[in-house]
């Protein structure tokens, strides 16, 4: 068929940019806090759709606009995001279908949902991205990887970088790494959640209070990711750098090495990827 | 200047083999003693052109620095016998686990009111010029004679100069770490074998591999964590493979190893200073012929040998 025609006709510039959401769940508004943060696009010009009001209230005391009907998103967005529970895309994407235009482009966040199946159930002229967000995007510190489809170009792809760094760290990938990224960041949340545990009840343990250890186990986390992040170094010399000549620190990493903490962090991030791999297939 | 050594055993050898090839010492100007002329070694050393003695006394007299080259029990016999020879122009190093310089210092004062003693510890590869040496000084010898030795040692492999407290620690990482290597390096090459690798082939190439490693960390700035990295491409065989390791406790287990050999040390060290070594822990024939050299000296007949008084006990 022919492709529908834009409205309105809008510019790439980020201020003149309509963006649509279908879908308003946690991961959307993880995105979304991000860009409005950013103040790259004005809450107006932002528009959610989700079948029922629960979601829909925090976006409109956000600013942006909100509607039940996923088709009008299309019609009145040029970036559309796709962030609908993977089950519930197919039916989506057959609603959608008829108003997807050449000037759309269309990101997905969809976990588990290929470019190839994407691309599948929208017009061949779509623009189709699929990007895997992970749960700090929501305090605009997350961290985002992104494939393009077939159509999507680099003008695409630096839109949606720019837009979402706002958001953390947004990388643009080959298809495959999105389930490792799945494994690593996206799952990766609640290892770390899992550690900060952990730390808290061992001072707990050692006589200090829960509330307590528990913030000081997550400014330990935030502080040394910080280190990382900033100095560039190499993990293993930052330890190194931690550990005085027969000191608490040695003693300590000691127990861990002992625990094999390493194979389990890596047999983590495998299994996750791999549960991935496996439920895309689905 | 001239070296001797008391005892010819593998520390011995391993130190003369060193020395002669580095060029630093030739085999003439080395003396090497021992009771026990049965030792493989001796025959070795005297291959070599070292000049080979039973007597003790010939080789403190003919040596500037006296390296005691015997097992940790043996030292408190040795000192009791030469130090009547030993003058204050003497070096004396000691290369014994876990026997400390104030020990050796106490012994050595009934004879000679300033010895100069620096302790050492130091490994087999020396005997290639690849050793790992440390060595602390006592209390009378001067910079220079740490210097001296410091050159010696340098000749055969890396030498520095540390607190003595840390030899202990030093013992557990360098001087047992060779076994260490050794132990993955037979493994290794099983691995090898299993895969499909001839015996001789496999040794080779798992000893060229660490060998290859150990060569670019020293000579890299960078941390062994990143030029694990470096070999580790996405997905591949080496990251596989690292799991493994991981998953087995690989890391732990070193870090045990290194653990028990230091504190097994200070165990030992222990018990040398609270003269608990029975004479049971001392081969038979040898406390006999380190008796007939020095008639002086006795072993009480009680089951504790007491290691580190001054006066002898008569019987």
């Amino acid at each position: 068929g022919v492709a529908p025609e834009a409205w309105p006709r809008v510019a790439m510039e980020a201020s003149e940019l309509w963006v649509g959401f279908v879908g308003a769940g946690r991961m959307a508004g993880g995105l979304v806090r991000g860009l409005l943060q950013a103040g790259k696009v004005p809450a107006s010009n932002i528009l959610a759709s989700a079948p029922s009001d629960k979601n829909l209230d925090a976006w409109r005391e956000l600013g942006c606009r909100t509607t039940h009907c996923n088709l009008e998103v299309v019609h009145r967005s040029t970036l559309v995001f796709l962030a609908t529970k993977p089950h519930i895309l197919p039916g989506v994407l057959e609603e959608i279908r008829p108003a997807v235009g050449s000037h759309h482009i269309v990101v997905s966040l969809v976990a588990g949902v290929t470019i190839q199946t994407l691309q599948r159930l929208l017009p061949p002229w779509t623009k189709v991205l699929r990007i895997m967000p992970n749960l700090p995007c929501v305090v605009q510190a997350g961290a985002m990887v992104f494939s393009r489809g077939t159509n999507a170009g680099d003008e695409e792809a630096a839109l949606l970088k720019s837009l979402l760094s706002s958001c953390g760290l947004c990388e643009e990938v080959p298809e495959s790494y999105i389930d490792i990224h799945t494994g690593l960041s996206g799952s990766g949340v609640a290892y770390v959640y899992l550690f900060a545990e952990a730390l808290a009840e061992g001072a707990v343990k050692m006589g200090m209070p829960g509330a307590l250890a528990s913030r000081i186990a997550a400014q330990t986390l935030l502080g040394a990711a910080k280190m990382l992040l900033e100095t560039g170094e190499h993990p293993a010399k930052l330890r190194g750098d931690v550990c005085t000549p027969g000191g608490t620190t040695i003693y300590a990493l000691h127990q861990l090495e002992k625990g094999a903490l390493r194979a389990t962090v890596m047999d983590a991030v495998e299994a996750a990827t791999n549960r991935a791999c496996d439920m895309a297939k689905d | 200047m001239s070296v001797g050594f008391i005892g010819a055993g593998q520390l011995a050898f391993a130190l003369a083999r060193g020395f002669t090839a580095a060029g630093v010492l030739a085999a003439h100007k080395i003396t090497a003693s021992s009771p026990d002329t049965d030792l493989p070694t001796v025959s070795g050393l005297r291959k070599m052109g070292v000049n080979f003695s039973v007597s003790n006394k010939d080789t403190v007299k003919n040596s500037d620095v006296l390296f005691l080259a015997v097992k940790p029990p043996i030292i408190p016999f040795i000192l009791e016998e030469v130090g009547p020879d030993i003058e204050a122009r003497h070096i004396v190093v000691s290369c014994a686990a876990g026997v400390t310089i104030s020990s050796i210092e106490k012994k050595l004062s009934t004879f000679c009111s300033t010895p100069k003693v620096i302790r050492c510890m130091t490994n087999t590869p020396v005997i290639v010029r690849e050793g790992a040496t440390v060595y602390a000084t006592g209390t009378h010898a001067d910079v220079e004679d740490g210097k001296l030795l410091e050159q010696l040692m340098a000749s055969v492999g890396f030498c520095t100069e540390v607190e003595e407290d840390l030899i202990d620690a030093v013992t557990g990482l360098s001087g047992s770490g060779p076994a260490y290597a050794f132990t993955a390096l037979d493994a290794l090459a099983d691995g090898g074998v299993k895969m499909g690798l001839p015996r001789r082939l496999a040794v080779r190439l798992g000893a060229q591999a660490l060998l290859g490693a150990a060569k670019m960390l020293l000579e890299s700035e960078q941390h062994p964590g990143q030029l694990k990295d470096n070999v580790c491409s996405p997905g591949g065989a080496t990251i596989h493979a690292l799991h493994f390791l991981e998953s087995g406790g690989f890391r732990s287990l070193l870090i045990n190893a290194v653990e028990a050999s230091c504190i097994r040390t200070r165990e030992l060290q222990h018990l040398a200073d609270q003269e608990k070594i029975s004479p049971a822990a001392i081969k038979k024939t040898l406390l006999d012929k380190v008796k007939l050299e020095s008639p002086s000296l006795s072993v009480a007949s009680a089951s504790k040998v007491s290691l580190f008084t001054n006066k002898s006990k008569k019987n």
